[in-house]
């Protein structure tokens, strides 16, 4: 019950985000329930739309389809936008802890889920000369997210709207450098195994 | 009794079908689809005999370089090394050796003669590359011009003019590849001066490059390599006139940039064609541009990097074909680029090259010239094999219009290869003719052929709007009178309220 009355609280808060992202915190018109639905609605969104999208518009070999791959790419991206929006927030002064941070960042996905997943149907019935139309949309979608996810960065953590674009950006920046930092430890691991692998071989074949 | 015999008949059959000899095709040959993906196709062409000097009568070849065959059919060869050009008649025969000719009362001789051409009235052009001449001799082996180094303000004093592959225009013109010549081909008119460079293929410049070189230094300006045109290697023409030329000098991250980006930017094609204006009107309309293997990793045996495309041959309707010299395959595309056949490839075996230099056609047969490792060449017969020729016939109807007897070819193709995506194309263009638009989207479906799909669904689209119209309207009133009716209450109460 609780979730969905946080999921309906979303058809308010897209359409007035600062009330609205102010409200979700201080209200607790959210919570962390309606937030990972939010994110795993967004994942079957981008399934659908891999999977789905109509013939003209779907680049996507179905063949070499998968959805685990599909999930990942979005919960990654998100977890680490989280955790990067986190280390940095608390260094800077921001007011939001970490399940506001998911709260607000899951939210602010919405239009990605309530325009893509109409526009996997109108995909189906469009013709390339209608392209446009199509195009149109999926970038709207985007650019509504991305600014949700500004205004959000800004009440959740009381930032001028500035301080929250350029919190954004190196945001972003802090994202490469978790993935540098994670494939680097990755690196050191596989090599570090493979050396005592090859210790071991070495002493077991020679006695 | 009985059982036995019928026993004896059977291991005697078997026997029989398991020892009948046929010749093993030392390739696999393949197409790329839609994704990039190479995928098995049936072998177009199978290697039927080998050519070599010895077998001739004439002694080995020597670093031969080029191979012409004459609109009489004839088979020229450039026989670099022993300054002398065989021909050969199409029963391959020597005809006549032409290793010199007479000139203001003395005799001449060629020196590595790197590129032969062939005029309809037979006459032959060689191009004297040691010499640095063009030499046209007549059917007779009499001498008609000779065509020397190009005079012209342009042209430094001290540049040094090796001609080594040529093709002449209807109109007499004179196209001429020569080492070192980065600004195109050299083009001579009926009279043997020369008039222009034609046809360099534009320079491209990216932002990075252009950035970076904002902060250079003089010196270091100096020590980059500046940003040339490509240098052409081949020249062919087609019996329309245009000329197809090749180069293998573009860099492989270009050409993969290319590929990655389906580009249809001739500044990055190794094979060009031009009108006599010397602009590109090859048409690019294949999934990949026509650059050879598209997917070229360094797996085993194969060796990586970019196809280094030497040569071109040019059939009916556009149809052209271009030799990889790196790993010694023929790349056939239609007048669109769209990739017809791959085949042959690195080796010793029958139908598998060490050095690939050159390429034509004799009727429906290819003879590729084959440098070998020591120089002494050899020429391999390919013959059609019943699959490449209907995927041929099939792309000649569709050009001549016969669209029925395309679509029969295109079937017949598809029970050789299912993974023929122009065979579906071709079969849904011709199911878009005939109104079965439901059928022509299933087929550009299975070709991945996403404007067409988009033209056949469209037309189908409608087709089902105008059969339902009735019901779409009934139920676009029935829904708009219920809404209508519940607002209508819906205020009442509120009125009442």
């Amino acid at each position: 019950m609780e979730v969905l009355r946080g999921l309906r609280y979303v058809t308010y808060l897209i359409f007035h985000p600062f009330n609205g992202f102010w409200d979700l915190k201080h209200e607790k018109k959210g919570n962390l329930g309606s937030a990972l639905v939010i994110v795993a609605l967004l994942s079957i969104t981008y399934i659908l739309r891999r999977q789905a999208t109509g013939f003209i518009f779907n680049t996507v070999n179905l063949l070499e389809l998968n959805i685990l791959v599909e999930i990942i790419s979005v919960v990654l991206p998100f977890m680490l936008w989280c955790i990067s929006n986190w280390c940095l927030t608390t260094l800077m002064d921001g007011e939001g802890s970490f399940k506001d941070i998911i709260i607000t960042s899951a939210y602010a996905l919405t239009p990605l889920i309530l325009i893509n997943l109409p526009m996997i149907l109108v995909s189906n019935v469009i013709t390339v000369d209608e392209g446009a139309f199509y195009y149109f949309f999926i970038s709207l979608s985007t650019v509504w997210a991305a600014a949700l996810m500004l205004v959000g960065t800004s009440v959740v953590h009381q930032y001028s709207m500035t301080k929250a674009f350029i919190t954004c950006i190196c945001i972003i920046v802090g994202v490469g450098l978790i993935i540098f930092i994670g494939l680097l430890f990755f690196s050191l691991l596989q090599q570090m195994f493979w050396f005592a692998w090859t210790v071991f071989q070495e002493i077991s074949l020679r006695f | 009794m009985k059982l036995r015999k019928y026993l004896i008949c059977t291991v005697l059959i078997s026997v029989l079908l398991t020892t009948t000899a046929f010749a093993e095709i030392p390739y696999s040959s393949y197409t790329y689809d839609y994704w990039g993906n190479p995928v098995p196709a049936p072998a177009p062409y199978v290697p039927t005999r080998i050519v070599e000097g010895t077998t001739l009568g004439i002694g080995d070849f020597n670093n031969a370089n080029d191979l012409f065959v004459s609109p009489a059919g004839k088979i020229y060869v450039a026989d670099t090394g022993n300054n002398r050009i065989v021909v050969l008649n199409d029963q391959w025969e020597v005809e006549r050796i032409v290793d010199s000719f007479v000139m203001n009362g003395e005799e001449q001789t060629f020196n590595a003669p790197q590129g032969v051409f062939i005029t309809d009235a037979e006459h032959l052009y060689v191009a004297d590359t040691g010499n640095g001449r063009v030499v046209e001799l007549d059917e007779d082996g009499n001498l008609v011009r000779v065509i020397g180094k190009p005079v012209n303000e342009i042209i430094p004093e001290n540049f040094e003019y090796k001609p080594t592959a040529l093709v002449v225009d209807r109109a007499q013109r004179l196209y001429v590849v020569a080492t070192g010549v980065n600004q195109g081909l050299m083009e001579f008119d009926s009279e043997g001066n020369f008039r222009t460079y034609m046809g360099a293929p534009r320079v491209s410049v990216n932002m990075y490059q252009y950035f970076i070189r904002l902060f250079y230094t003089e010196e270091m300006l100096d020590r980059t390599t500046d940003f040339v045109p490509t240098e052409y290697n081949n020249i062919r023409m087609d019996e329309d006139g245009f000329i197809y030329v090749t180069t293998s000098t573009i860099s492989v991250y270009a050409i993969q940039g290319a590929i990655s980006g389906r580009s249809t930017d001739d500044r990055v094609s190794p094979v060009r064609k031009l009108n006599p204006t010397g602009k590109d009107i090859l048409r690019r309309r294949g999934y990949f541009p026509p650059v050879g293997d598209v997917q070229f990793f360094s797996r085993g045996y194969a060796e990586g990097g970019q196809s280094l495309l030497v040569d071109v041959c040019a059939d009916k309707y556009g149809i052209y074909s271009v030799l990889d010299n790196k790993r010694g395959r023929i790349f056939t595309y239609d007048g669109d680029s769209n990739i017809l056949f791959i085949f042959g490839g690195k080796g010793n075996r029958l139908g598998t090259f060490n050095n690939p230099v050159a390429f034509d056609k004799v009727g429906e047969n290819f003879i590729v010239l084959d440098k070998s490792v020591s120089g002494q060449g050899q020429i391999t017969v390919f013959e059609p094999t019943d699959y490449g020729r209907l995927v041929l016939q099939a792309v000649y109807y569709h050009n001549e219009g016969k669209y029925d007897e395309a679509t029969a070819c295109w079937e017949e193709v598809l029970k050789y290869n299912a993974n023929s995506e122009l065979a579906y194309i071709g079969m849904g263009k011709t199911a878009l003719d005939q109104d079965e638009f439901y059928t022509a989207m299933k087929y550009f479906r299975l070709g991945n052929k996403r404007d067409y799909y988009s033209k056949a669904f469209k037309l189908y689209r409608k087709e089902v709007l105008s059969r339902y119209f009735g019901v779409i309207v009934a139920v676009i009133l029935i829904l708009s009178v219920g809404l209508y009716i519940r607002a209508k209450r819906k205020g009442r109460r509120e009125v009442v309220a």
